[in-house]
This record gives structure tokens, sequence and C-alpha cells, in this order.
């Protein structure tokens, strides 16, 4: 019952947070300067006709009003259409105002449905690099406080976290893809140019999973029921195995839980540096053109995307500890 | 002649200090145990005990170290064969400690637990004998319903519940010998007892040599056929029981039971004589608090945690008033509510004619300096990194009292009042030891002049000396500025030493209401008796555990059955004591218990009735 119980209550405060991040995000645009009718009627457009345009579209209605419609139009799965965007996905531009393919502008939700997937292809595989990474340094460092692994994990750790990601990415794209031509970089085709960026990614995470690997494990260590267990009889490697890595794993997975909410919210500099085609390009282009219904869309879906892997996050740590209680 | 179970020969252990230099903890040690006998094992803390406990189960760890000696085993030297000895430990030499809750991994079912530990030292036994074994043994510790507490995680094990099952875990590899550290030490005295008999039995019923090591003497002559006394690292005296209460050789054993607080030899102070007039410094009266908890299987559910119920009692000038209690009585929320930490959901507190209750703002800190409160911990309670003085004449500034110079002064007359010496002003706490930090405490508190200090078992951690000390040291304060003190605790010998009036608690109840003597001497509850029959004691016991004390622990304070909260672990409970509630009823004119035993006397008839 406590599961069914939990999910309930958590999924009935999800929705409060995604509407509450939907009303923000929508009033905060409109609040913002930048008229996205002037960015889509162009620069030339008479000031008559960008008013009729907009008051078609009903961007001088009042601001609740507009939410109203809106959320209306969302709770149906309607994310309305992007202002600038056709839905040919040929490349964005200022198109001018007399322009006739209007009415065929792309679905939000098209949109976000073609490069989500790559988003979380490329946050998947960056996670797991960086477990691959962290899991050995971090445990290693935390058995041995004070001695060699720790200090490795520490300055690995340091170097890590002190590596700008766009510089090791453009070093990696001239090595390993233009000098050595290992593994594409530049757009996607297929698995392989997700490795890259991912790779660079997972560098940057590392560190962090790294020390709070580190810390938790040392810290599990103290617990007096470590230094107990040999005394009744169980193997020192039962007790760390078994014991010790599991009560130190709920701290590490709540990590795991924001880095990849944060990865899915779109890695801006990264998918820029390898115009990996994700989310994140995608928020790029649609802030820099004021597409408020593209902005809005992917804002309300990372929210979702960030309110399930909570729910899943704690739901699996209380598994794990069944002391936990959220 | 065969060699003994255990022979422990000139044992030396050193602690290396960060200067390189090294310290002794352990001295000299020498002793035999022959299987099957119950060897006590006393001294005050930092004598050493716990570290020659853990030494007989190869647990001396940096910086501790082995210098010297040997421990043998039937014979055979261990200290030379770490690995043997590693082998013996959890199969043939079993450990308890003091930190039941800390001892298993808090993420898996204390069941499973037990299993992992048997298979681990007995591979060749099935999984399915041991899950058998286990249970068995859980409903041999008398743990109620343990087929289904075995699949329960430890955080759901009770303190007094979770010592059961390590015992299960030390037994159940049918060790020969146990060394049981300090195991009652957290315990509650109801439930200690309770240990104490069980550990009796299963020893003897298995045939298992027991070390038992203790700080209070009491609770090992209990025990033990044989006491070793340690001091300083040594072992100062070794008789058997009986014979070393009687006939103390060593100086420092003389001293140790010389030291012991008695129950029923003396008197306990009497309540002082007031006229009719006397209005009470502290008034309480029909106070309950509730805390809501959110349930933990449902989707909004709250569970009412009944703390305080309906609490009554009057505390006048210059008394010393008592509440005892074991933990989870509700002891800590009563002090809650009476300083003012939170508001009583109904009843009123009176405070010099005023209601605490709905007071607020400027005037509940104008009361505030009136009431003070000195807590139990001398560690967390002080700031680590504020000047001694400054820590005092904090509440001064709070209360806008004096200036920066007259605070100053006032700060050191404090401190040499409660014996604090002038030149420690400025230094910071970290150095201080558990007594001088109380004392910083109490000076903390006294400096505004209050009418009524409230000492949440302000003396617990500290040892018998120095509470001693401390006890004289309110005494004097008491006669000096008229203090009244309220002492909340677990400490039957301590109340009986200083209180005058006594309040009982039990699930939140009030049950007993007393004086010193009456309350001792003549209880009007079952669960006082109860109390007194647990308490560690020397003396001749008045009340025997065996007459007065059920199995059992406490039941939850969520959903608290009709009737008497008692009645699941009274010896005299009947069918009324179920289904009805016994509200205090009047056993002379001053005495209450909440007992339907209770006969009021013919004189005060009418007078209950009213009630």
């Amino acid at each position: 019952m406590f599961v069914l119980s939990f999910l309930a209550r958590r999924l009935l405060q999800g929705f409060v947070i995604i509407f509450l991040v939907m009303f923000l995000i929508f009033t905060l645009l409109r609040v913002v300067p930048g008229d996205p009718v002037r960015l889509m009627a162009g620069g030339m457009a008479p000031e008559a006709l960008i008013e009729q345009i907009a008051t078609q579209m009903g961007l001088r209605d009042p601001i609740l009003v507009q939410f109203g419609r809106y959320a209306a139009h969302v709770v149906q799965g309607d994310f309305g259409q992007s202002f600038v965007r056709p839905a040919d996905g040929a490349a964005t531009g200022g198109a001018a105002f007399n322009d006739a393919s209007r009415s065929e502008r792309a679905e939000v939700l098209t949109l976000v449905a073609q490069t989500a997937p790559r988003t979380f292809q490329l946050a998947l595989t960056a996670i797991l690099m960086a477990l691959l990474i962290s899991l050995p340094l971090g445990v290693a460092g935390g058995l041995y406080p004070g001695r060699w692994p720790d200090r490795l994990a520490l300055y690995l750790g340091s170097i890590f976290v002190s590596l700008p990601n766009f510089w090791l990415g453009i070093v990696l794209i001239l090595l390993l893809s233009v000098k050595l031509a290992w593994l594409p970089a530049i757009g996607y085709q297929g698995f392989a140019w997700t490795i890259l960026p991912a790779f660079v990614l997972a560098i940057e995470m590392a560190p962090f999973m790294i020390r709070t690997l580190t810390v938790s494990v040392a810290q599990v260590m103290q617990e007096y029921f470590i230094a107990a267990g040999p005394v009744r009889g169980l193997s020192r490697s039962r007790v760390v195995l078994r014991h010790g890595l599991k009560n130190a794993s709920v701290p590490l997975l709540n990590l795991l839980g924001v880095q990849f909410s944060m990865l899915l919210g779109g890695v801006l500099v990264v998918e820029y540096i390898f115009d990996y085609p994700g989310l994140g390009l995608l928020t790029i282009n649609a802030v820099l053109q004021r597409d408020f219904p593209l902005i809005q869309g992917i804002a309300i879906i990372t929210s979702a995307a960030f309110v399930l892997i909570n729910i899943a996050v704690d739901l699996l740590a209380t598994t794990i500890d069944p002391r936990l209680d959220y | 002649m065969e060699a003994p179970l255990l022979g422990v020969q000139g044992l030396n252990v050193d602690l290396a200090l960060q200067s390189g230099r090294t310290r002794p903890i352990l001295r000299d040690i020498s002793f035999e145990l022959p299987a099957k006998r119950t060897l006590g094992l006393i001294g005050a803390s930092g004598a050493g005990k716990t570290v020659l406990a853990k030494a007989l189960v190869n647990w001396i760890e940096q910086p501790l170290h082995i210098t010297g000696g040997t421990i043998a085993w039937r014979g055979k030297d261990l200290l030379g064969d770490r690995q043997g000895f590693g082998r013996l430990r959890g199969s043939k030499i079993a450990y308890v400690g003091g930190n039941p809750a800390g001892t298993l991994d808090p993420t898996q079912t204390v069941g499973a637990q037990i299993v992992e530990k048997l298979l681990s030292v007995q591979p060749r036994t099935s999984r399915r004998e041991a899950i058998e074994k286990a249970v068995d043994l859980l409903a041999a510790v008398r743990i109620p319903s343990p087929s289904q507490r075995f699949h329960e995680y430890p955080y759901q094990y009770s303190g007094g519940m979770m010592q059961r099952a390590l015992i299960v875990d030390a037994l159940i590899s049918d060790p020969e010998l146990l060394v049981a550290d300090n195991v009652t030490q957290p315990l509650d005295v109801t439930v200690a007892a309770q240990i104490l008999k069980l550990m009796r039995e299963l020893t003897e019923r298995f045939a298992t040599a027991v070390v038992f090591v203790s700080s209070s003497l009491p609770v090992v002559a209990d025990i033990a056929d044989e006491l070793l006394v340690l001091h300083e690292g040594r072992i100062v005296e070794r008789q058997a029981t009986r014979r070393l209460v009687s006939h103390p050789i060593h100086a420092y054993t003389q001293a140790l039971i010389g030291e012991l607080p008695t129950i029923w030899q003396g008197h306990g102070p009497a309540e002082r004589p007031r006229g009719q007039t006397t209005e009470p410094l502290l008034s309480v009266s029909e106070v309950s608090k509730t805390y809501k908890v959110r349930k933990r299987d449902s989707f909004a559910g709250y569970n009412h945690v009944q703390a305080v119920r309906r609490a009554n009692f009057d505390i006048f000038k210059g008394d010393n008033f008592g509440v005892v209690g074991e933990s989870g009585c509700g002891k800590s929320s009563l002090m809650r509510l009476l300083t003012r930490l939170e508001p009583p959901d109904t009843g009123r507190i009176v405070f010099d004619g005023q209601d605490l209750a709905t007071c607020g703002g400027s005037a509940l800190q104008k009361l505030r300096r009136r009431l003070q409160l000195v807590l139990q911990d001398p560690f967390s309670s002080l700031p680590p990194r504020s000047p001694i003085g400054a820590i005092i004449e904090e509440p001064l500034r709070i209360h806008g009292l004096g200036g920066a110079k007259e605070r100053r002064r006032q700060v050191r007359d404090v401190m040499g009042e409660v014996g604090l010496d002038a030149t420690l002003i400025d230094e910071l706490p970290a150095g201080l030891s558990a007594g001088q930090r109380q004392r910083v405490n109490v000076a903390r508190a006294m400096i505004l002049e209050p009418a009524l200090l409230i000492m949440d078992e302000t003396l617990s951690s500290l040892d018998q000396t120095e509470q001693t000390k401390l006890l004289n040291l309110f005494e004097r304060l008491q006669a000096q500025h008229g203090f009244t003190y309220l002492f909340i605790s677990h400490d039957l010998a301590m109340v009986r030493r200083v209180c005058s009036r006594i309040a009982v608690m039990y699930l939140g109840e009030i049950v007993e209401l007393a004086a010193n003597e009456r309350l001792f001497f003549d209880p009007g509850h079952p669960y006082t008796k109860a109390l007194l029959s647990a308490v560690p004691t020397l003396e001749e016991r008045r009340y025997r555990p065996e007459d007065c004390l059920l199995e059992g622990e406490p039941p939850s304070p969520i959903d608290l059955p009709p009737g008497c909260s008692f009645a699941s672990r009274c010896p005299s409970a009947f069918d009324r004591c179920r289904s009805q509630h016994p509200g205090l009823t009047a056993r002379s004119s001053h005495d209450l218990a909440a007992c339907f035993l209770v006969e009021p006397p013919r004189v005060a008839a009418r007078e209950t009735a009213g009630a």
C-alpha cells in the first residue's frame, strides 16, 4: 500500500509544481521586453499590421486570459504551434511578414518529440560513462580515507572539475575526429555521434559523483554496524559489499536524479559545440527567436520530466533504505 | 589440570597519542574464566572496561595497541594467531554491546541479518534451518509475534527489543563465551531488569560463560558469580560477588560502594509545611498535548501521539519537585510545555499568576526571565565557538540588563558561585569536562535570578561523584537564592535524594503524585512499584521484579487502548482496568494515584467524590 499512496501523493504534488512552472514561464515570457510578432513579421512590417497579427493571435488579451486559453489546450495535450519554425523542419529564419506559409508552422509537441529522444540518449550515455569513471574512484577513496586512493580521487576530481567543457569538447573533436578520425563529432546520424558529447558531459559530472561517493562511503564506514559486523562473525568483504555500499548508495542516487534531470533540461553548451540536435539546441534557438509556444512547451515538458525522475529516485531510495519517508 | 575456557595473562594495552607517545590503558590484566561461569567487570568510566571487553573479541583497533600479555582460549594462545581469533568471533565468542540501535544494518531486516550471521559462521547450516532457529530464539527472548518481527527492520524495534534481538544474534551460534559490554546502559530500568533476567536464563540454558561489563555495581552484582574491579587500567580486586559487596578490600572498591545512592535507607527531603493561603509558583491544570505525525502508509492520514494527557500538579516556592518516568513517557514534552517552547492543546499553565499559554511577546519574554531551563546534554548545549563568559552573559544581553562592565562583573560572580574558575571566562568550552559544562549551563540559567529552574535530565550524563557535587551545589544555591527546582529525570535514586514531591509519568499521564517518603515506601500505583522493583541497588529490595512487573514494553502512545494504560503490564490488572480509565484518586490529602485499587481514606471520601 505504501507504494500506491506514495505515488498518489507525489503525483498530485507534481501536478501542482508543473502548473506553477507553467504559470511562471508563461507570465514572465510576456513581461520581458521583445515582441514576438515583430520578430515573426520582420523589421519592415508596418505597425498596424503587427497590431493586427498580434490581436489575431490573442497576444493583446490580458495575460490571465491568454494563460487560461493556453492551459486549457495543454491539458488536452496541445502545446500549440511554434511561432517561427515551419512544419517541414526547414531552417528557421526571419521570414517576411507576408509569408504565405504561416499556417504550416510546426507543432511544439512534434518538435520536442523529435529532439527529446536524442537528448535522452545523450543523458543516459553520459550518466553511464560518469558512473563508470566515478564508481571505482569514489568507492576506493571512501574505503581508504587519507591514503592514496582517496588522494587519487581528489586529484582527478579537481582536474576534471577545472576542465571547461567547451575546451574539452573542441580538443576532443580536433583530436579524435579530425586528426585520428576515430569518432564522428558534428550533427547526428547514429549512436556514434553521441559518444563524444556524452564523454565531455561525463567528465563534467564525474567530480561531483566521486566526491559524493567518497564522502558517503567514508561516512558509512564509520558507522557502528560496520565495525560490529566482523565481531558478529561476518567477513570484512561481506560487510563492505553487502552493508557498506548499500548504505552509501542513497546520496549518490539523489545526485544522479538531479544530474539526469539537468541533462534532460538540455545541455546547451555541449549540444551547441557538437551541433547535437537535442533539446538544448532547440531551446537556444527558441529563446533567440522569442518563440513563446516552443519555450513554454519545452519548459513544461522538462519540468514534468524533473518531477517524474524525482519521484522515481525517491521511490528507489525508499526501497534501498526503508527508513526514508518522502 | 584442564586449561580454563579463557585465560588472560599480563595483558597490556596502550593508546598511541598524536605526539608519538603512548598512554597505558590496561596494565597487567590477568584472570581466568572457567566454562559456564559469569564474571562481572566493574569500574568507573575511563577505567578501561570496554577496552578489555573488546580485547576479548579481537576488536583492538588503531590507535590502541596490545603491547604485551596473552589471551588464551582453552590453553591456546590467540594473540599469536589473529586469524584463528577472528574465526572464533561470532561463533565461539559472542559479543553484545551497549549500542543496540546501531549494531545492525538499518537497511536490512533483523531476521535476514541474524540468518546471515549464522550462515557466515556455520556455512553448513541450511537457510531453512537458520530461519527456524532464529524465529525460535526470537520467541525465546519473548519478542512478540516473532515470525512477523523477523521481517521487520531495525528502526521498527524499540531499544529493549533490539537488545533482545542482539542477544539472539549472539547466542544463535551456540557460543561458549558471551562478552556483554554495558548491555543495559541505554535501556530504561524496567526494560533493563527484563534483559538481565533473560540473559541469566539463556546463558544458564545454553551453558554459556559470560564476561559482564558494566559501570553499575548493582547491575553486575545481580548477574555475576564473581567480580573484577578495574581502576585506572588495573585489576584492584577480585572476589566472589556477595563477599565483595559485604567486605570490599581495596580502598577504591570501598569508595565505590560507599558512593552508591541508597533508596530505602535514610530519609528523603520532606515537603515544606505551607499555609492554606500559599499560592503555587507554578500550577498545571488539565494540560494535554497531542502531536500529529504523518502516517507512513496512507495518502493524507495522521497518527495522533498523545504525548501529555491531562496533567495536573502544583509546585510551591522553595520546593524540589520531581517528574520521573521512562523514555517516551512524556517527560520532555511536558518540559517543552512548561517552558512555553510550545503551547499546550488544552489546559492552563499558570506561572507567577500568569497563564503561559495565552502569554506572548514581551510579557512572555519577561516571564522567561523568571523561569529557566538547564538541559541534559552538556556537549551540544553549549556553542563551541563562544567564550564561556559570553555564553553565561548572553541571557543578560537578551534581556537588556546592565552595562557591559556590570554584566562582566555579574558573570564573574555567578561563575564563582557555581564553582568555575574565573580564569575560564575567556576560554572556549572545548576543554571542559562534562561536569564543568553543566556548571556553565547552570550559571547561564541562574544569572537571571529566576524563580524556577527546570532541570531536564541535567545530571544523567555525569558520573556519581560529579552528580553528588552538583547536587550539593544546587542545595547551596537554593538556600542562598530561594530557587525552586523542577527535576525531570529517569533516575529514581537521584529523585529520592533531592525531591520532596514526585510525579510519576507513564505514557503521557501522571499516574502517581506523592511526597517522597510515601512514594518510596508505600507507592499507590503498580507502575511505581514496578519502577522501584527494577532500580539497580545493592539494598534489600522492598519490591521484587517477579511480583511487580510483567514482561513486555509500554504500548505505543498512538491509538492508546481504552482503560488504564498500564493494564497490559500490570500484574494486578482486572477486567475493569481494560475498559475504564482510572483517574487520579486521593489516598490522603496530598498523595494521589491513578489506580482502581487505591482505597480513598474515609476522611477524604467526600473530596474524592467531587474530583
